[in-house]
Parts: structure tokens; sequence; C-alpha cells
């Protein structure tokens, strides 16, 4: 059970920094409320407006997470990698040039075709 | 704490020489995929279809170049060819010859996909798959005449998988192609051009199932993994030989593996996707999809039973009798009742899925000296002849039209003989190589088959066989009746004149069934070249 | 530790995602039943890697979740454009093929 012991204590400061930060803004900052403080937080952007009565998302929103899954998860071979680099030498690097120019080859098809356009 | 010392990596060998085909397919299918990105729309239709005419011939090519100098295999009788890509591979007898014959059908289907002529100068594809059907937007991408041509590369990457996927000599590469060779073919049947709603209902259904079927698969290889602590045949064959550790694990491994199997090569119980998805699919793709994903998926489930599972052949041969006698049953019989063409060959091929399971549970492996067919030379003979005689057979589905599109109601097809007989004459020759009537290929193939199984001592199967043959033969002769001996009702069809790409895919399927048919005997002795599995 | 609770809920995750396939009726929910199988596999895959001591199930589990996540994207898609023409997700509406 040692080995959980860092592991634990990483847990217990990571929780520890945020309650503090959280806490300690709330105390210090200032409090002016406006429109755009109390409107929905979309990634700093300016939120899309929403159809009344709670309507269907458009679909843009789905094209958007599916790449985002396919890209992400694709990282998951520079996992083992990562993990060996080093033994590998130049022949792990050659072959992840090789998976990583694959990747990009969906890319290519994707940015061509309007896939990261957002209108 | 101090970390376990690294071994010494020594890189991988991979065996370029043997699997260029399989990188050629690929690297084709990648390209194509550069191409729909940087070309004008204009012009990726023609650059497309070269870049696959040509990337498959290649590839059938370099197919025949490995054929021709594979090795005897070390310590094997009987086997050539070698495990190659530190054991993800194996490049034997069985393996080039499914190749050979799933790029020479997978070059026929794509010139039925390339077919223009028959819609009024654009494809059979959705014009654009993401406008809704009925609506605006799609009458404007038809109107100015706009294609998917994406359907060559997602075709490359099936083509690919399914070369991968007999090849395969590890259950998770094995897993990794059939995922490849599958996720394009649920894509492909959702993108018919016309009767659209029915086409991605067939996309949803067959998605759905086949994601099911392959988590099974994939539980099963888990499994397997669980009992013999490896991934590759060759170590799982030792396991099974051994009989290490508890055998319950290596039954429900087995058994889940068989259902992922089982459901690809459209076996009864594991059939209900195929009258929907072979109807609902445009019928390029269902030709496609009916002759090279069965090859593809008969070598897979060849190659894990006959090498994996070998030394438990006698706790798996009861459960594909039974799963060959009820496909046989269910195939034959429900095809009488169909209505629609489409449909009924779809029946058809699960009977004839059936007829190949029949080879495949007489497991009949021969001996050294011994010069008869076994079982795995009569199913590569087999489905050689049932893939061209399939292509062709839905290629002429694709001529016979009326203002809807394809004609595929069987009311329709009455008297067609009247109209055009060299087309229902055509057709009528597939049927009967499908019925197995003599001079045709169907007849060899199933007469090698059930002699295999015979001396493998399956006679009762070969028995039902037999009797399925006959119901099955009706059905079939159904048909040709109703094209030569009725009348036409009402408007009727019209036989559409297709382009060369159509007439070559028809013309060559026709040579191959009549060569099948009249001179085995060169096919025959290249299926008996192929050996058996190298392990 | 022994390695049969982690293979009795493998197996339960398993059971539990093939029912849901079979009996729920929205296609969304089907496909989260047969994810589900899916990472029931993948902790068999690790249970059975730490069973016999070698990094092959470890492997194994990576190329799973990256196989599931193509399938997420090709069967969304799907799922997605015939949702868009029929207004429903469920599989019992889509039934023009049939017998």
């Amino acid at each position: 059970m040692d080995l959980y012991v860092p592991i634990l204590a990483l847990g217990l400061l990571a929780a520890g920094f945020a309650v503090f930060s959280v806490g300690v803004s709330a105390f210090t900052g200032p409090k002016r409320y406006n429109r755009a403080r109390l409107d929905s937080y979309e990634c700093g952007i300016e939120p899309t407006p929403q159809p009344a009565g709670g309507g269907r998302f458009p679909v843009k929103y789905f094209i958007t997470a599916m790449l985002f899954i396919i890209f992400d998860i694709e990282i998951i071979f520079l996992f083992p990698f990562a993990v060996a680099f080093d033994v590998l030498a130049w022949y792990g690097v050659v072959e992840m040039f090789l998976f990583i120019l694959t990747v990009f080859i969906a890319y290519a098809y994707v940015w061509r075709r309007g896939g990261l356009e957002w209108d | 704490m101090t970390l376990p010392m690294q071994p010494e990596f020594t890189s991988p060998v991979i065996e370029y020489s043997r699997l260029y085909p399989l990188l050629i397919v690929f690297g084709v299918a990648a390209v194509g995929v550069l191409v729909e990105a940087f070309l004008p729309r204009d012009r990726r239709y023609l650059v497309q279809v070269v870049l696959a005419v040509l990337g498959l011939g290649g590839a059938l090519a370099g197919t025949i170049l490995v054929a021709a100098d594979l090795d005897v295999a070390a310590g094997d009788l009987t086997a050539r060819g070698l495990v190659a890509a530190e054991g993800a591979v194996s490049i034997d007898g069985p393996t080039v010859f499914i190749w050979g014959v799933l790029l020479a059908l997978s070059i026929l289907s794509v010139l039925l996909f390339a077919e223009r002529r028959l819609e009024g100068g654009i494809t059979a594809f959705a014009g654009q798959a993401a406008a809704l059907p009925g609506t605006e937007a799609e009458r404007q991408a038809s109107t100015r005449g706009i294609e998917h041509t994406e359907i060559f590369p997602l075709a490359m990457f099936a083509v690919g998988g399914m070369m991968l996927f007999p090849a395969a000599n590890d259950l998770l590469t094995m897993f990794v192609a059939l995922e490849v060779l599958s996720l394009p073919l649920y894509l492909l049947c959702g993108l018919a051009r016309r009767r659209r709603l029915i086409s991605q209902e067939a996309a949803v259904k067959y998605f759905l199932l086949g994601a099911f079927s392959s988590a099974f698969f994939l539980y099963g290889i888990a499994l397997v993994y669980g009992y013999a602590g490896t991934f590759t045949l060759a170590g799982i064959d030792r396991a099974v030989t051994d009989r290490v550790g508890g055998q319950n694990l290596l039954l429900a491994g087995m058994g889940l593996m068989a259902v992922g199997l089982l459901f690809k090569v459209s076996a009864a119980p594991f059939h209900a996707w195929t009258p929907d998805v072979y109807q609902g699919a445009p019928t390029a793709v269902t030709a496609f999809m009916a002759s090279c994903t069965k090859i593809a998926a008969f070598g897979a489930l060849l190659r894990v039973f006959f090498v994996g599972f070998g030394g438990a052949q006698w706790d798996w041969r009861p459960m594909m009798w039974i799963v060959a006698i009820i496909t046989m049953v269910v195939g034959s019989v429900v095809a009488l009742t169909q209505t629609d063409i489409k449909r009924m060959l779809a029946y058809s091929s699960i009977a004839h899925a059936g007829f190949l399971l029949v080879g495949f549970a007489g497991v009949f492996e021969g001996s050294s000296g011994y010069t008869g067919i076994t079982s795995l030379q009569s199913i590569l003979f087999y489905l050689t002849a049932y893939g061209f005689a399939t292509v062709g057979a839905f290629a002429i589905v694709t001529m016979v039209r009326d203002a809807g599109g394809e004609a595929t109601h069987l009311s329709r097809w009455a008297g067609l003989g009247k109209r055009s007989p060299l087309l229902a004459g055509v057709f009528a020759f597939f049927l009967l190589a499908f019925a197995g009537i003599p001079m045709t290929s169907g007849f060899i193939g199933k007469w090698s088959v059930f002699s295999a199984a015979w001396s493998g001592g399956a006679w009762p199967l070969v028995v039902v066989a037999v009797v399925m043959s006959v119901v099955a033969a009706f059905f079939y002769v159904r048909v040709i009746v109703l094209m030569f001996f009725s009348d036409p009702v009402g408007e009727g069809p019209t036989v559409a004149v297709p382009s060369a790409l159509t007439g070559i895919a028809v013309a060559v399927t026709v040579a191959a069934t009549v060569v099948l048919g009249v001179v085995p005997g060169p096919v025959l002795d290249l299926a008996q070249e192929a050996g058996s599995f190298v392990r | 530790m022994s390695a049969t609770p982690f293979l009795t809920l493998s197996a339960l995750l398993f059971t539990i995602g093939a029912v849901g396939v079979l009996v729920r009726r929205n296609a969304i929910v089907v496909f989260m039943c047969v994810e589900l199988m899916l990472n029931a596999t993948n902790l068999a895959f690790v249970t059975f890697a730490r069973v016999h001591g070698n990094l092959d199930g470890q492997i194994a589990a990576f190329f799973v979740m990256v196989v599931a996540a193509a399938e997420v994207v090709v069967g969304l898609a799907i799922i997605t454009s015939i949702f868009r023409t029929r207004r429903s997700a469920s599989v019992d509406d889509a039934s023009l093929l049939k017998y």
C-alpha cells in the first residue's frame, strides 16, 4: 500500500489548492455583476443562440465533437511510445512519424472539406 | 524504488516483400482521401476510379508474384508460406488465393460503383449524404450533379480490411481487420441515391447488429486470451492441445468468437441482418458485400478454427453441424416466400453460407500423400464460384429499371425473357449456377464441398445439404419460369443499357462462371496448390 | 489479489450491455450498451494481462479503445442522419424493411 501514499498526497494537495483558491477569491475579489458575468459560459466566446423552448442543438456541434473524439483517441498510440521512446531510439521516431502522417491525411481531408469551419 | 531493467530492444522484422499487396491497397486508399481533399470536384470521379482500379490491379499483380515464390513452410508437408510481421500476418497458400479472388472481385465491384449511365450521368450513390431526403438541398445537389466520390476510398479501406482479415495470424490483428472492413461498409450501405430511407435504415440495422456481434467476437477473444495467455493462433493451438487450465474459459471464448464470425458469413441464427441490408444498400455495394465479405469472413473462420482451435475440434464440430443445418434450411425455405429479387438473393446467400459450412463442419484435412480435395481447398473453390456469380447477378439487377429506379419486385420481372432475352438468359444462367446445375461453377463447387465433407465423415450433413440444394433449386427455377413463361404485368420494366463498366463486369463474371463450370481443372488445381494454413 | 472479482464485474457489465441492446428502443442507448460491452471486454483484457503477467492484454485495450472511438464516429453519423430524416431515433420506427 506504500505505493499509494504519494498518489493520495498529490490528490490532497490538488484538492486543497482548488478549495483554497476558490475560497480566497470569494473573500478578496471584487463583486460586480453584469450581463456577461451571468450569461452561460461557453469557453469564453459569445454563447450560441438557442432556439426558444429548449430546441435541439445544431448539428454542427456533432461534427466538432466527433472530430475531437477521433483525433483525441489517436493520441493513445503515442502513449506506449512515450513510455519507451529511449529504448526504441530512431525506430520509434520513424514509426511514430509514419503514424502521425496518416493521422494528418485525415486531418487534411477534414480541413479542406470544411469540417473545421463553424459557419 | 528502482525501475526494472529495460530489456534490449530489437526492431521487428516486417517482410515488405510479402506484404506489399496489402500495403498498396491501404496506400491507395489514403491517397484517395488526399484526392478528395485537394482536387476540384469535377476531376475527382475520374481520378478516383482510375486510382482504385490501378491500385487493385497492382495489388492483384503483386499477389500473383507473391504466390509464385512462396516457400515450403518449415516442418510441414502441405503448407507453403510464412508467418510475417512478427506473427501478426501469415502469408500462405490460402491467404494468397483469397487475396487473388478478393482483388479480382473488388475490381469488378468498383466498376459497378463507377457506373454512371444507368442513373443518367451520375453514380448510384447519394449526391450529398448530409442533405435530408426530399428537401430542396437534396434536389439541388442532384441537379448540380454532385456525387460522393468518397465511396472509392471507403471501398479501398474495406478491401484492405478484407485482405487482412483472413490473413491475420493473431486475434488482435483479426479484430482490427474486422472493424476496418466493417466500418466503411456500414457507411456505404447508407449512401443510395434512390430510396434513401430504406438505405439509411439498412445502414442503421447493419451498424447496430454489426457492432453488437463484434462486441461478442471481442469478448470471445478476451476469454481465449485469458485461457491461452497469448493472441497468436500458434500459441492458442499449443494451449488447446496441452489442455492447460479451465476448459470452460476456452469453450465460452470459442462460442463467442464463433458468434462474431458466423454473423459476418451470415449463417443462421445470426442472419437476420442479411436480407434487410442486402435489400436496402445500393446494389453495387450489395454485390461487393455479398461476395467479398463472405470470402474474407470464411477465410478468417477457417483459419481461427483450423489453426487455433484445431485441437478442440470435437468440442466445436457438433455446434457447427447444427449451425450448418439451420442455415441451409432457413436460407432455402425462407427464400421460397420472397417477393423482392434482392431479398431473394440475400436468402440465397444465406443458403450458400450453409453449404459452405457443410464443408467446414466436415473438417477433412487430408493426410500426407492424399491427392483428393480437403475441406479448406473445396471451400476456396466454392467461394470463387459463388463470388463471381453473385457479383454478376447483382450487376444484372442494376439494369432492370422503371421510373423509380431499380425494379426489384419480383412481379416486375415477369416476362423479362420476352423483352430482353439476352439479359434474362444471363440472369437465368447465374441462377442455375447458384442452384448447382451441372456444367456451371456452382455444381463443381457443391460437388467438391460435399465430397470433402463426406470424406470427413459428415455424411448426414451431406444428405441434408443435397435435399436443401433441391429445395433451393426450386426457387431459382421459379424466377426463371417467371421471366420466360409469364406475360409482363402492365407496362413492365425497361432494361437499361449500361456503360462499358457494368458491361465488362457482367462479361467477366459470365465468363468466369462458364469456365469454372466447364473446365474447373486449373482453378481446382490452384485451390489445391494453396495447400493448408501455416502454423 | 484474486482476479475473480474483476472478471465477475466484467461479465456483469458485458451482460448488462447485451441485455440493454436487446431491450432498449432508442438507437443511441442501444449503441451506448454496445460501448459498455466493449469496455467490459477491456476490463477482462487488462485483468487477464495481469493474470498472465504479460502486456498483450493491455495493448489490446488500447486498440479496443481506438476501434470503439472510430465506431462511435461512424455509428453516430449514421444514427444522426436517420434521425434527421425521421425525427425519431427509435429502432422500432425504422421498419420499412421486413420479412
